[in-house]
Parts: structure tokens; sequence; C-alpha cells
């Protein structure tokens, strides 16, 4: 599964989780398992609102950091991708696309 | 770009300990969110009269100071917790402030409506005190005709709703035998649990509990158990989740190997908050530290000469422990230390006959602890008659 750029997600609220030092630990109560992210993940898990987009949330990435949109959004679909698979995050709409004609 | 986001690398819990520990930040707390409680066991060391708990506001603010400080562990204990009217908003709160959140209860009030509700506030584990299988041996620890059905009858309900259940069961005189029917009785349910050898004196000092506390020599069985395999832990290594046989069941929760030369977790990512606002680096340490009602949690966590000296406890610096032949089948606990021997770094009569007692078991001939031995050659009495009486509790200025 690929996310899409436009997709909307919010953290699965079943989750607890604490930034600490600017790395995120989550555990799934669900599994017991934990799940870390170093500080960029954390930019991009604080971010994550049910609002923004993975474009929104590549553009917040590429105004923290030395990367240019390209690198940033692929390497925030990259990890959006993971974490849906992990069944950290949820989906929950994806942003309208805008009418090719 | 510092590195591209990613889920880092195993083993997290290790590395979690490793960085709590070096930063100081209390990443598990323990949280008696009262001492009042519907059952009257012999061995409690707490007084279950209400001398003024915290209000539910002064919980919540308790809460956000810990979210605020990095706490992610946080155990609801008591007492009875199911006794604090508030319980399921200070659940939510903990939920709104993304706890893992673990309770420890005799689940007397568990209902499927409370089951259901711990599983709406995103309740990860609940740990059950049971003493026994048979009624008749439970209850009279309970004090508490029909506790152990009670008890027993909320462990499905809890499991119904994925809600992971934990068996503790202390040992003490009345029911040192009847463990091998609470480990059938996990076993039966699917449940893990835990074998609690540790009955301490009251919060007061008051050592009455004391008196059900079952001698070194009278554990011999348990201790021989083989079906026990050991008194290490055992770590899911998946997860870094530790299953444990023998322990203790007011711990933190994250014993593990990362803390290297400290004793345990005690002050340095971990600590204990009475129903009173009191912080104690421990429950079993319960050297204060300060109140939440005077100060805010950070200026008693970065600021407390009591969890300062308790800091700068180290294994290898200890004047005897160091120095003893046994120290590897000792389970010191500096709480117990403290609260038994009247000195945080010193030996006590209960870690050392243990130890002993294991070492025995072993093989090792004749064992003696550094402490034993030094008592001996004061003495001059080689069978140590002369063992140091049980202090008065200890207080600090």
């Amino acid at each position: 599964m690929m996310v899409a750029a436009n997709g909307i997600w919010q953290k699965n609220p079943a989750l607890a989780w604490r930034e600490i030092e600017n790395e995120t630990v989550i555990i799934s109560p669900a599994e017991s398992v934990m799940h870390e992210l170093n500080d960029t993940g954390s930019l991009l898990w604080r971010s994550i609102d049910g609002r923004r987009s993975a474009e929104d949330l590549a553009a917040l990435l590429a105004e923290q950091y030395e990367v240019s949109a390209r690198v940033a959004l692929a390497d925030t679909l990259e990890l959006l991708d993971e974490l849906s698979r992990r069944r950290l995050l949820i989906t929950i709409e994806s942003a309208p696309v805008e009418d090719a004609a | 770009m510092s590195g591209a986001p990613q889920l880092a690398a195993t083993p997290l819990m290790d590395r979690l300990i490793a960085r709590t520990v070096r930063k100081r930040l209390p990443l598990s707390v323990h949280f008696d969110l009262t001492y009042r409680c519907n059952e009257r066991c012999v061995h409690c060391y707490l007084d279950h009269e209400d001398h003024g708990e915290l209000s539910t506001a002064e919980c919540v603010d308790a809460l956000e100071q810990l979210a605020k400080a990095g706490t992610l562990f946080l155990t609801f204990s008591g007492g009875e917790i199911f006794l604090r009217k508030d319980l399921e908003e200070l659940l939510a709160t903990a939920r709104r402030l993304h706890f893992d959140v673990s309770l420890k209860t005799n689940a007397l009030l568990v209902t499927p409506g409370r089951a259901e509700m711990l599983w709406r506030h995103g309740v990860r584990r609940v740990q059950i005190s049971v003493y026994s299988s048979d009624a008749a041996i439970h209850d009279a620890i309970t004090k508490v005709p029909g506790s152990l059905a009670r008890s027993i009858a909320a462990i499905p309900l809890l499991r119904q709703r994925g809600i992971q259940v934990k068996l503790a069961c202390p040992l003490m005189k009345q029911n040192l035998m009847a463990y091998r029917g609470v480990l059938a009785l996990a076993e039966s349910l699917g449940v893990p649990y835990i074998l609690d050898m540790t009955i301490t004196p009251m919060m007061d000092g008051n050592d009455a509990p004391l008196d059900h506390r079952v001698s070194v020599d009278a554990l011999l069985p348990v201790l021989q158990d083989s079906t026990l395999q050991s008194c290490g832990t055992k770590v899911a290594p998946e997860d870094g989740f530790a299953t444990a046989f023998f322990g203790s069941a007011v711990s933190s929760g994250i014993e593990n190997s990362a803390y290297e030369d400290l004793p345990c977790s005690a002050g340095h990512n971990s600590c204990y908050l009475s129903p009173y606002g009191e912080v104690y680096a421990c429950v079993q340490l319960p050297m204060p530290a300060g109140n939440i009602r005077m100060q805010s949690f950070r200026q008693i966590w970065e600021g407390a000469a009591a969890l300062e000296r308790i800091r700068n406890v180290r294994e290898s610096q200890l004047p005897l422990c160091s120095k003893c032949e046994i120290r590897s089948y000792c389970e010191r606990c500096p709480g117990l230390a403290w609260m038994e021997g009247g000195d945080l770094l010193g030996a006590y009569e209960r870690a050392c006959a243990l130890a002993e007692q294991k070492a025995r078991l072993t093989g090792v001939t004749s064992p003696v602890s550094a402490w034993h031995k030094s008592v001996s050659v004061a003495s001059g009495n080689p069978d140590r008659e002369n063992k140091p009486a049980h202090q008065e509790r200890p207080t600090v200025n």
C-alpha cells in the first residue's frame, strides 16, 4: 500500500505516546508493542492533526530541514505508509482532487 | 536534513531507559489515587483512613505536570482505585494526555460496564491481587468473604475488552504454598503472574505486617520449585516488556539491565506519588522528596535533596555489599535497606539471608554475605546470633 499525497490522517486514538528529547515513543495498547520515531518523524507525528495532508506535512518538513520539496514529500509518504501499516495512523479522508480539466 | 523520518531500531526499551536515566526524566510514575480500600489485607502497609486525598482538580493538575515532565508509563493504584468516584474522569484525563495506563486493583468492583469504561479510556494492563485459588485462604487474608470469586470474575470481563490482566500474589505465612494454585489459575486463564516475597513495614514505620512474613528457611520449597524456572525475569525480545515470575508487585515495572550500576529505576526515571501529593522515589522508599501541593512536580523532581541522595547510590560503591562474594544472588532493594536496616547504602538481614539461601541452592558451599561476615567478626560469634534489630523508621530533614 502506498499512501496518497493528498490523504488526510489522524493518530490512532488508542495509542499512548510521549515525545522525549525530540524522539517519540509510541505504544499500541492492544499489542503492547513499542515504536519510536526519530526527530524528523517526531516533527511529522506532532503535526498530524486530522487536517493536514501529506503535502502539508512535507512542506513543514522542508521548512524545518535542509531538504528539497521532492525528497521531503517522498520521505513523508514513506513514513505515513509505514505508520499506517502499523495501525498507528488512521486515514480519515482524501483531500478533494482538483479537476484536471 | 538530519535523517529520513523513520521508526527506530530495537531494542527500544533499553534505549528508552538509558536515555531517560541519562536525562533524568520520570518515565514511569506510580500514582496511588487513594489509600482507602474495600479489603483489609492482613499484610497491607497502608493506613486506609482518608487524611485528605488530592481533589480531582489536583489530580488532573498532577497528571498534566507529569505529562509535561515526560512521563509515559502511568500506574494508578491504591488502596482500591475504584473507590475514587472520579476514576473515570482521571482515566479520561490520562487518555487525553496520552499516558500508557496500567491499574492495580483487587477488582472487586469491576463490572461489565466498568470493564468497558477502562477499555474506552485506553487502559492497557490491569494487575489483580490474588493470594490463593482457595477462597478460604484468599478471603481470610483480605478479610472479605467472597472476595476471591469477585476478583476472578473480573478477569474475563477485562480480557473480553482486550485489556491485559496479570495476577500478583504476595507470599506470606497464610498462603505460602498456595502459590501453586495461583500459578495453575493463571495458566488456566492464560494470564501472567508475579510472585512477590516482599512484605514491608507500614509506611508510617509500624512493622506489624512483618508478622506475616515467611522466614527465609520456610521459603525454601518455593525457591526450589523447578516449575518457576528461575528467580530472574523473562523478557519478550520483540517488545521489551518483561514477564517476571518473582518480583515486586509494587515496582515500576520497568526493571531492566540497562540500569547497570544503579540499584533500580527509583528516582532515576521513576517515582511515586501518594494520594496526599507526596513524591517519593518509590512506594518502597518513602523518603519524602516534596509535596505537589507546595511545589511543582518539576521543582521536586529536579531539586529535591532526598532524590539527589538516592540518585548518588551506585551498586559498586556500597560499603559492604559491593564486596560481597554472593552479590550476584542478591536482590537488594535500596528502599528496604532504608526501611529495614536504616541505611540506604547498607545491607539488611532479609536480603542477605535470601542471597545465602539462593547461593546454597546453586551449590555454593557455606555461602555467607559480606554483612553477616562483618557481624560475625564484630561479635566474635560465628553463628550470627547478634542480628540487628529492626530500627525506627529513618527520617530526613
